[in-house]
């Protein structure tokens, strides 16, 4: 077991430099720089910028160097903990994200306990009760919930809660609450904003978690296994919980590591429609702008959580299927 | 210029017969909000805050003290829309209908003959946000600071072609000199690029800089900065960056100073009246009447703030929301919500410019590109009429890229020739332009043999309307054997484009229709935005001398014109020869035009008073600020 850990974490820190490389040269290839966008956007105000003050600052934020020579100063910067500065906001580049990280990773770590708690007894429930009505209501749900963009989900709600209730909907805390500190009623006054974007994130999550299991479940309902358990009278929830749904969690727990990035990429149209603040919106304009440190920095710190994400699972893979763990050695 | 003096003399007049009145007739001279503070001795008295000769703002109605201005931003980059708001506080300012310049910080001006000395006169006892004096120490610092060659910052004040200097004479009165004529001087300063020369405080920004203070290279590195001249530009902003509103502790001289400063993560930017604001109404009472203002900040959707506007959640407001397909829905919800619609001319004449490119690395399209024929052919193939019906529902009328109706320099030939469609007519032309032959696909094929293709490039993110109408014009031109292709792009690369010299056209909206003398870029190569003469503009402006290219006579014979424009201090004389600049675009017909902008509206709560129910939309003149939201007030 130590071997197999060993192994997939030196194999993590050489995926991590490769990443690390694959990020910054994204991150590079749009055309122009920052400072390019930087006259676009004024453009189309109307404003104009001269071109004495671009070359001067093209040469002030050292945009004309070649690419190794950059990546090297952000990647030696990065290893001690300095992720450059933005170049739009003219602050570091960890000052800006670690708050929204920290939304996003609350926002999407809630959709995803939603999303276990309502889709496992579903999905369970649709395999065992194969094609009763419970579980063609099941199907539909999670067909509509498969087909409906979270976005538009996102602007539905919207325009029902303007309609209803006559209140917009949209952020994650009450004004008065923006700035202050955590405290019980900043709790409560998040909670009352967070639900609909956990609902809306959840929503095709749940929707294709359900698919999945009932399919694995059904695999392995039909096995000897199974009907021997039955026929040794084993209570009905034990012979379904103890092996069938174990091994039916499998694809589900193996695919943890992608989850994170594929919220995070996910609730970017939701977050700028709802107008959440989390690492989403940041990434879109980071990269629209070509504020490249920015934008890289994000990139890295999901390729890392993606990364460590998907150790985690491999770890947790081992433990609960022993087929893995000897198969290492 | 004397009826300038004569204004500020009322003014000065009004407020003398004011203190003459009885002082309790005069009980509401400051915001209640000051009271405390005053009476606690924290705040000096309003009379103390004020200068002698205070600006004297007139509004429809004498309002009353408090409230707050709900508006909403775009995105945390929207620093656009404050300047706009709040930060339009120049020497002189233009007054809402955009005809003349009226003063501001400066109470009076001269001028010599030459247009080449501006003397100005300050308003005596104007004070900083801080409370410190504005003088014109303050004014020469900034001028210092643009001169700078470490600094990197440009405007006019240091345009290399006729720099200004600066000769303080005492506090209150300062020159400005420059060795060639500078006409369009009051103009420019009385524009939003104006507001550059007011924006530095001497006391606090020169703390930032090796002159003044000889640690400050060394507490920039500390700070994080690579050079001085960065940590100064992250104090103080050269202009109106986003960074100058993240600074609470910059001194400003606008009617709001900032509480919750815009920074990447703010959710909101709300601002508090400055209890130094330098302007009163008729009766003497110390603007705004406004208490704040509450900028929410979105994370770059509309959506949200569309809403919050329909339901009274947003007290004035014209940008972002104001779409075209918007309009039946704000229409439509104003008794629920509260408010109603307000008129908002655009500055811009046309909905689409198409530009081609007259210095094509293409011998044979640079040849077609610039033969008038080939453009008069294209523009009677477009059916306006469709456009407008089937894009803009209606709104607009076939329109040239010319001045604006409402313009002292409209002029209806130029905006209306070749805008009747009429194919035959359109095949003439291009046939006149030796597009005789086609192809089997009833393409016209250029001198060489190639189909007539032009790549038009498209940013549908700005105006996702552009991307509709070019695939109506796509229809209509391949009628006539001409072939558009759309390219739609990202702006960076739209941009990247122009220096490389890789395009067949472009289009963008008709700018310069109100500020036709300011921004003629579509009337004669300009500047960087004639994206059609790209390299003539680059050897008028010698900006980029190693890809500038001679223009044609034409042009050369405009650009004389122009710099006479610019030289020029009679307005009179102005208007004259600009009319000579626009009767050669007439001749030469450079950029074709689809339809005229239309008018776009503003939401207005009904609770907002003196708010106008009519104004411009433009970045030169700021709007809302241009018409005195310190005047506004909620009953």
């Amino acid at each position: 077991m130590t071997g197999f850990i060993t192994h997939r974490i030196i194999a993590m820190l050489l995926t991590l430099v490769a990443v690390s490389i694959v990020a910054f040269a994204i991150i590079q290839l749009p055309p122009g720089d920052y400072l390019t966008s930087y006259i676009a956007a004024l453009s189309s105000t109307g404003d104009q910028v001269d071109p004495r003050v671009i070359e001067n600052l093209r040469r002030q934020y050292g945009l004309g160097e070649p690419f190794y020579v950059q990546y090297w100063k952000w990647v030696t910067g990065v290893v001690r903990g300095d992720f450059g500065h933005s170049f739009e906001w003219k602050r570091p580049v960890w000052e800006l994200i670690w708050g929204r990280l920290g939304n996003s990773l609350m926002i999407e770590g809630m959709a995803v306990m939603v999303m276990w708690l309502v889709a496992l007894p579903i999905g369970i429930y649709a395999a065992v009760r194969k094609y009763s009505l419970g579980d063609y209501l099941a199907t539909i749900g999670g067909f509509v919930g498969l087909a409906i963009p979270n976005f538009l989900f996102a602007l539905i709600l919207m325009y029902l809660a303007y309609i209803w209730f006559g209140t917009t909907m949209g952020g994650l805390f009450s004004p008065e609450f923006e700035n202050a500190r955590w405290s019980l009623p900043r709790i409560w006054d998040f909670l009352s904003h967070a639900w609909a974007p956990v609902l809306v994130l959840a929503m095709a999550g749940t929707a294709e978690l359900i698919r999945i299991l009932r399919a694995n479940l059904l695999d392995e309902l039909q096995k000897p296994y199974v009907t021997t358990a039955r026929a040794k009278g084993l209570p009905e929830w034990k012979v379904v919980l103890k092996y069938p749904v174990r091994l039916a969690l499998n694809p589900l727990i193996s695919t943890i590591g992608w989850l994170l990035p594929a919220l995070v990429s996910g609730s970017v149209i939701v977050s700028v429609v709802l107008n959440l603040p989390t690492a989403g919106p940041m990434l879109l304009r980071s990269l629209t702008t070509q504020d490249m440190y920015l934008a890289g920095a994000i990139i890295l710190l999901l390729s890392v959580l993606t990364v460590i994400g998907t150790v985690i699972s491999d770890i947790l893979l081992a433990l609960i299927d022993p087929r893995i763990r000897y198969g290492s050695k | 210029m004397r009826k300038d003096n004569v204004l500020g003399l009322a003014g000065a007049v009004a407020l003398a017969a004011m203190m003459a009145a009885a002082a309790p007739a005069l009980a509401q001279q400051q915001s209640p909000t000051f009271d405390d503070l005053v009476s606690a001795g924290t705040l000096p008295p309003v009379a103390e805050r004020l200068p002698a000769n205070p600006l004297v703002v007139e509004g429809d109605s004498i309002g009353q003290y408090g409230g707050t201005w709900r508006m909403g931003m775009n995105g945390g980059g929207d620093n656009g829309l404050i300047v706009k708001a709040v930060a339009y506080e120049g020497l002189v300012r233009f007054a809402s209908d955009w005809k003349s310049v009226e003063p501001n910080l400066a109470e009076s001006w001269e001028a010599n003959a030459e247009a080449t000395e501006y003397t100005f006169k300050l308003r005596e006892g104007v004070k900083w946000s801080d409370g410190t004096p504005f003088t014109a120490a303050d004014i020469a610092f900034t001028v210092e600071m643009f001169h700078d060659p470490d600094y990197a910052a440009a405007s006019w004040i240091d345009n290399k072609n006729n720099p200004a200097s600066i000769e303080v004479i005492d506090d209150y009165n300062f020159k400005l000199t420059f060795p060639k004529p500078n006409g369009m001087l009051m103009d420019e300063l009385a524009s939003v690029n104006g507001t550059q020369i007011t924006s530095l405080q001497k006391a606090y920004c020169s703390q930032f800089h090796p002159t003044y203070n000889e640690n400050a290279a060394a507490e920039a590195e500390a700070a994080g900065f690579s050079s001085w001249a960065l940590h100064l530009q992250d104090r103080c902003a050269w202009g109106w960056e986003t960074i100058r509103f993240a600074n609470p502790d910059l001194p400003v001289l606008y009617g709001w100073v900032i509480e919750t400063p815009l920074t990447a993560n703010a959710a909101r930017v709300t601002w508090k009246r400055n209890p130094y604001y330098w302007k009163v109404d008729v009766e003497g009472n110390q603007l705004p009447y406004i208490d704040s203002l509450d900028m929410r900040v979105s994370q770059g959707g509309v959506e949200e703030l569309t809403l919050a506007a329909l339901n009274g959640e947003i007290d004035f407001q014209e940008r972002h929301i104001a779409t075209n397909t918007n309009k039946p829905l704000f229409f439509d919800g104003q008794e629920a919500g509260g408010y109603h619609l307000g008129e908002v001319i655009p500055s811009a004449s046309n909905t689409l410019v198409l530009q081609l490119n007259f210095s094509h690395e293409d011998p044979v399209k640079r040849e077609l590109f610039r033969n008038k024929d080939f453009r008069v052919g294209i523009s009677h193939a477009i059916d306006r009429e469709e456009i407008v019906d089937v894009v803009f529902t209606g709104q607009g009328e076939p329109f040239q890229v010319a001045p604006r109706p409402e313009s002292p320099l409209y002029d209806e030939e130029l905006a209306k020739q070749y805008t009747e469609f009429n194919p035959e007519l359109a095949i003439q032309h291009l046939e006149a332009a030796g597009l005789t032959e086609t192809n089997g696909d009833g393409i016209r094929l250029m001198s060489d043999g190639n189909p007539a293709k032009i790549t038009v490039d498209v940013i549908s993110a700005l105006r996702p309307e552009w991307i509709d109408m070019l695939e109506i014009m796509q229809l209509q031109l391949a009628a006539v054997g001409v072939e558009i292709e759309l390219n739609n792009i990202d702006r960076t690369l739209f941009y990247e484009k122009r220096p490389g010299n890789e395009y067949d056209a472009q289009v963008w909206a008709g700018d310069g229709g109100l500020e036709v003398m300011q921004d003629p870029r579509y009337y004669m190569p300009f500047s960087d935005e004639s994206v059609w003469a790209y390299r003539w503009a680059q050897w008028f402006n010698g900006t980029r001398p190693e890809i500038a290219e001679e223009p044609a006579d034409w042009a050369k014979q405009q650009m004389e014109l122009y710099n006479q424009v610019r030289a020029s201090s009679d307005p009179d004389e102005r208007t004259e020869l600009m009319n000579q600049v626009l009767a050669i675009t007439k001749e030469q017909f450079p950029v074709i035009g689809v339809s005229l902008m239309p008018n776009s509206y503003s939401i207005i709560r009904n609770n907002l008073k003196n708010a106008p129910e009519s104004m411009f939309n433009a970045w030169l003149l700021p709007t809302p600020s241009a018409t005195n939201p310190m005047t506004w007030y909620f009953e």
